[in-house]
Formats: structure tokens, sequence, C-alpha cells
């Protein structure tokens, strides 16, 4: 039966099912009679009222609460029983537990509280850093709080597995950029240069950094998922009860896997580049292996490849540290586990660009142009 | 933990029976503003099996947390085997640890171990134990909770109940003289239920553990409990004997044992 709302008045009639369908249309036309017709007092009257869901029992009580808020005063005739034991399954009990308090915040509260965060995360973030090197070293030495076989294991998960797709994206880099420069170098007789210009920004920027971005897409996810998971299902809280530091037993090996894999992988992505680049050179421009060759090796100078590889353990150390913070950080359930795999790819390739961008800084400002 | 402690720590292992094991006092706590449990003190005797119960939500697991220092109080004592664990540094706190058993709700096996593996962790990592020797103890606590056919499986592939007894093979790995666990029965059917409670009776009296569990469980209480701590609220309404507990006349325990 549809609810109906008669009046004559101030006398409202409610009648057939008071229910959650028909409160939001009952309530606009209650509160369009309150103000058209202000009264000091009206009456409802539920006598003909057929059923009651919870959303009806909300709706008196609104009713009520608007009618007071008017200065209206609302007298309820003819109750039936079911309605008043409606009233009473479905009221709010009195909160008793002490719970938040909330309250507008002002806008010094609300600096104070974002300045606060941004000290709390850097904080923890600094105790990670310290923790992780700290078990790191102390695991060098110590057979307590490692497991065995873990350190092969997540070599072969973040480094070898990574293979393939960093060798594919590499020779594509390298020739692609090959391509491009081929195209403008060889209008000036200088297309030997491809050579040039390929090796030393593969190994100085694009080896690096390609393979870091990679890493922090593939590896970093799953550290950042599999820690935040652990958290979650309290499988940190275990290995804490078990006298084990969670660091220790599972962020280090990964830490160690990292540190190898990456540059080793940067390695195997500058030479990839380069090999991509010298297809373009054998097809495109016509030069073969030992002028191409002999031109990258007179290119390359030791600081570039130290250059590299200094930058790709950095890169390797943010990305770890990064998505094992995102992880750890986890309260809550499976929807967090993935808004912090996201942010940890996000928050690691913005780091690993920055860095990046402070290493080519330290490592080349001021030095002078080689003419 | 430095060796005064231990020879301290180990005298009164073995002097003070009738110390509490476990004891907090004056204990308040809670997460960001919102307090949980209001200024209580407990305490759970030797060789007994004391089961912390209350309705949802009245800070039985964090009570259990702070027990293992998961978490940290806001004020109070909470002290273990006659230690205040508050106040201890962290290679002194493992000490204690690693006489203490943890069974979390869900088991908290790692899901990247086998079920013997998972077993296996404070063996290897605290002990120097052969390999050969750990596999033969492993078997044995898994037979002792009857999964040794579910030695090699991964965690992925055991049941609910399953899960919870490879959780209990996982903390009595190193026999330890206090067991802890955070609702060992809850979502478990009837049967698998009493089967876990014989378990910890069994553990109880072959190992002579104090075990210390959270539960809300009416039928668990009655078949194993000896001595209860009743939460309400974030506060002790009773802390004693079950048989005191349910003639102690307070409304709100007799309603849970009466419903429950």
């Amino acid at each position: 039966m549809n609810a109906r709302v008669h009046w004559s008045g101030i006398d409202i009639s409610l009648e057939g099912d008071i229910t959650i369908s028909q409160v939001s249309h009952i309530l606009k036309k209650i509160k369009k009679l309150l103000i058209e017709h202000a009264q000091t007092s009206i009456t409802i009257d539920l006598g003909l009222v057929n059923k009651i869901d919870t959303a009806g029992v909300v709706l008196l009580e609104t009713i009520e609460e608007t009618a007071r808020a008017k200065e209206i005063e609302v007298q309820w005739l003819n109750t039936p029983k079911s309605v008043k034991q409606a009233i009473q399954a479905f009221s709010l009990t009195p909160q008793t537990m002490t719970g938040r308090q909330k309250h507008k915040a002002s806008f010094f509260e609300i600096f104070g509280d974002w300045f606060y965060e941004i000290g709390s995360h850097l904080h923890d973030l600094f105790y990670l850093v310290a923790d992780t090197f700290y078990y790191a070293v102390n695991n060098l030495f110590k057979q307590h709080g490692k497991r065995k076989g873990e350190f092969t294991n997540q070599l072969i998960l973040i480094g070898m597995n990574a293979l393939p797709i960093v060798g594919m994206v590499s020779f594509l880099i390298g020739l692609i950029l090959a391509l491009q420069s081929a195209a403008q170098l060889r209008q000036f007789g200088a297309a030997i240069y491809v050579a040039d210009l390929i090796s030393i920004s593969m190994t100085r920027e694009m080896g690096p950094i390609m393979t870091a971005i990679m890493l922090a897409g593939r590896s970093g996810s799953a550290i950042t998922s599999e820690i935040a998971t652990m958290v979650v299902t309290e499988e940190t809280d275990a290995l804490k009860s078990m006298a084990l530091n969670p660091i220790q037993y599972v962020l280090v090996p990964k830490f160690y896997a990292m540190t190898v894999a990456m540059p080793l992988l940067t390695v195997l992505s500058v030479i990839i580049g380069i090999f991509g680049a010298f297809v373009i050179a054998l097809t495109y421009l016509d030069i073969g292996l030992e002028p191409f060759y002999n031109q990258v090796v007179n290119a390359l100078l030791l600081k570039d490849i130290l250059t590299g590889l200094v930058k790709s353990v950095v890169f390797a150390w943010l990305i770890v540290i990064l998505g094992a913070y995102q992880g750890f950080k986890v309260r809550g359930g499976a929807a967090e586990v993935g808004k912090a795999t996201t942010a940890s790819v996000v928050s690691s390739i913005f780091a690993v660009i920055f860095a990046d961008s402070i290493l080519g800084l330290i490592f080349y400002f001021g030095q002078p142009v080689e003419i | 933990m430095n060796s005064d402690l231990n020879k301290l720590y180990m005298i009164e292992k073995t002097q003070k029976n009738h110390t509490p094991i476990v004891e907090v006092t004056h204990l308040t706590s809670g997460y960001e503003d919102f307090r949980v449990l209001d200024d209580i003190s407990i305490f759970a005797p030797e060789h007994q099996i004391t089961i912390i119960l209350g309705a949802s939500g009245c800070g039985k697991t964090t009570l259990l947390k702070h027990l293992i220092r998961l978490i940290q109080p806001w004020s109070g004592s909470i002290r273990l085997f006659g230690h205040e664990i508050t106040s201890l540094d962290e290679p002194e706190f493992n000490t204690i640890l690693k006489d203490i058993g943890v069974m979390f709700q869900n088991g908290a096996l790692l899901g990247s171990l086998s079920v013997a593996e998972n077993v296996s962790i404070p063996m290897e990592q605290h002990t120097s134990l052969k390999e050969d020797m750990i596999r033969k103890l492993v078997e044995i606590k898994l037979d002792l909770v009857g999964l040794r056919h579910a030695i090699d499986l991964s965690p992925s592939e055991l049941s609910g109940g399953m899960r919870k007894r490879a959780a209990l093979a996982r903390a009595i790995a190193l026999d330890p003289p206090l067991l802890f666990g955070d609702e060992p029965s809850a979502g478990l059917d009837p049967v698998t239920s009493a089967g876990l409670d014989e378990l910890i009776l069994k553990m109880r009296e072959q190992l002579g553990m104090t075990v210390v569990l959270v539960s809300h469980e009416v039928a668990s209480i009655n078949r194993i409990a000896d001595h209860v701590v009743f939460l309400d609220e974030g506060k002790v309404l009773f802390c004693g004997p079950l048989k005191e507990a349910k003639t102690a006349g307070i409304q709100k325990v007799d309603d849970f044992f009466a419903k429950g």
C-alpha cells in the first residue's frame, strides 16, 4: 500500500506503508506543510499507518526534529502498537562509549595536522632507512633473523624474471634513439656519431633510469603488495611475536637482491640498448661492427660507466625502501593494499627521476665542455 | 637480554611458582584519541587456562596485543614472568618472546611458506638444531595438532580450522611456558572447535603451559577455562576463577553465560 499524507489545516494524517521507498516523498510534503502553515503546534495522526520500517522510524524522528527547530510542537495521535514497537526497536540507543569527538577544525588545526602528518611520515621513513641499513649490515655477519635461500629466491624474482622485459625495452629504446638521431646526424655527414650519442646516453642516463622505472613498476609494486598483505593478515605481527624483526626477516633479502640485481640489469640494459643502436647503424647507416665498436669504446669513459652504476644502486635502494615503507604503513583491508601499491609505484618513479637529476648535477655540474 | 637479567629471569621462572605469569596493572590505552582500555588490572595464574572474554569490541584483542607488546599503552604496567615489558629494550623483550607462543585469530601463517616451513621458523631462528632434527620436531608438532598429512601444503590450501591448528603448532614449536591465543575457536564448527579445545588442554597437561586466550565462545570457555577476565567497554568487570564468575552476581557476566 502506498503512503498518503492528508492534511486539514494543522492536522496531518499519515496512511499506508511508511517504508524506505515512501520516506523522501512524505518528508518533502510535510516540510512544505510546516513552512506553509506556520503554527505553534500540529497533530499527526498515525492511526491508519499499515506498516513502518527503519526508514519510517527515522522519518518520524526527523519530522519531530524539523518541527522543533521551527518551534512547532508535534502531537502524535492514534499511534498503533506496531509503530510503537518499531520505534522502540529501531531508535538509536544512547551512546555510552567514549567516542572520538568530532568538531570543525580551524585553519591552524588543519595546518598543524598536515605539518604533523608530514613530520611523522619523514620520521617513520627515516627509521625504516636506518633499520634497513642496520639489519642489512648485521645480516652479513649473523645467522639469526634471516631466511635460508631467500636471497637467491628474491634475486630470481627481482632480477632474473625481469630480464626479458628489461632486455626488450632497452633494445627498443636504443633502436628508437639511434633512428631519430641518425636522421639528423647523417644530414651533416656525422652518422658515425650515433655510436657516441647512444653509448653515452644509454650508459649515463637511459640505461639506469629505464631499468629503475621498470623495476619500480614490477618489483617495487610486488614488494609493497607483499608487505602490505602481510601487515593486513597479521603476518608481520606473527613474526614480531616470534622475536623476529619483519624488516630483517622480510625486507633485507629483497634489499640485497635489489642492490645486486639493479646494477646487473642496468649493465645488460646498456649493452642491449647499444646493440639496438648498432642494428640501426648497420641497416640504415651502413656502419659495420668494427667502426661502430671502436667509436663506442673511444666515446665511453670509465666515469660514465661508474656514474651509471652508482645511479642504479641509489635507484635500487629508493625503490625497495619506498616500496617497503608504503607496505608497512598500510592499515585496514584489501583496498588499502591496492592504494599502497599505486602510491609505491608513483613515489618510486618520482623519487628515481628526482634523484637522477640531483645525481646528474653532482656528477656533471661545473664540468668543462670538451670540444 | 644481558646475562644478569637472564639469570634473574631463570631464577624467577623456577622459584616463583605462585607468581602470576601475566600481570597487568592500571593499563590504559587506545588508538589515537579513542580510549579502548580504561585503567584495567588483571592477572593470569601459572599453569592455568585464563580466558579474556566479553562482547565484541570490548578490547579483548587490544589487551592481547599489549601482552605481546604489539602496541604500547598510554599508561600502566604489564609484567610477564615478573618482568615489566613496557620498559624492556628490544633484545631483552625478544628473549622473553622466545618463551611465548602466539596463535593469531586467522592463523597469520606466512603465505609464501609451506606449513612445515611456518612451524619451523621459531626453531630455525632461535635454536641451533640441525635441519633433520627440526624436520622431526615439526612432524611431531603437526602430529599433535593432527596435521601431519598437510606438512608440505601451503597455507592457502588449508581450511580455516586447519589453519588455526597449524598456527597452534607454530605457537608451540619451542614448547613455550606461556601460550597466547586470539579467538582460537571463532568461526569453527562445534566439532572442530571442541577438538581444538581438547588440543589446548592436552598441551597444557603435557607441556605445563600457562595459557591466555581471547574468546567469546561460551561452550569453549566452559570446556577449558580455569580463570576468566571479563571485559566490558574497556573495563574489567571480573577477574578470577570461572566458577566464581558464574556466582558473582554480576548482571552482564550472568547475561553473557546465559545467552552465549
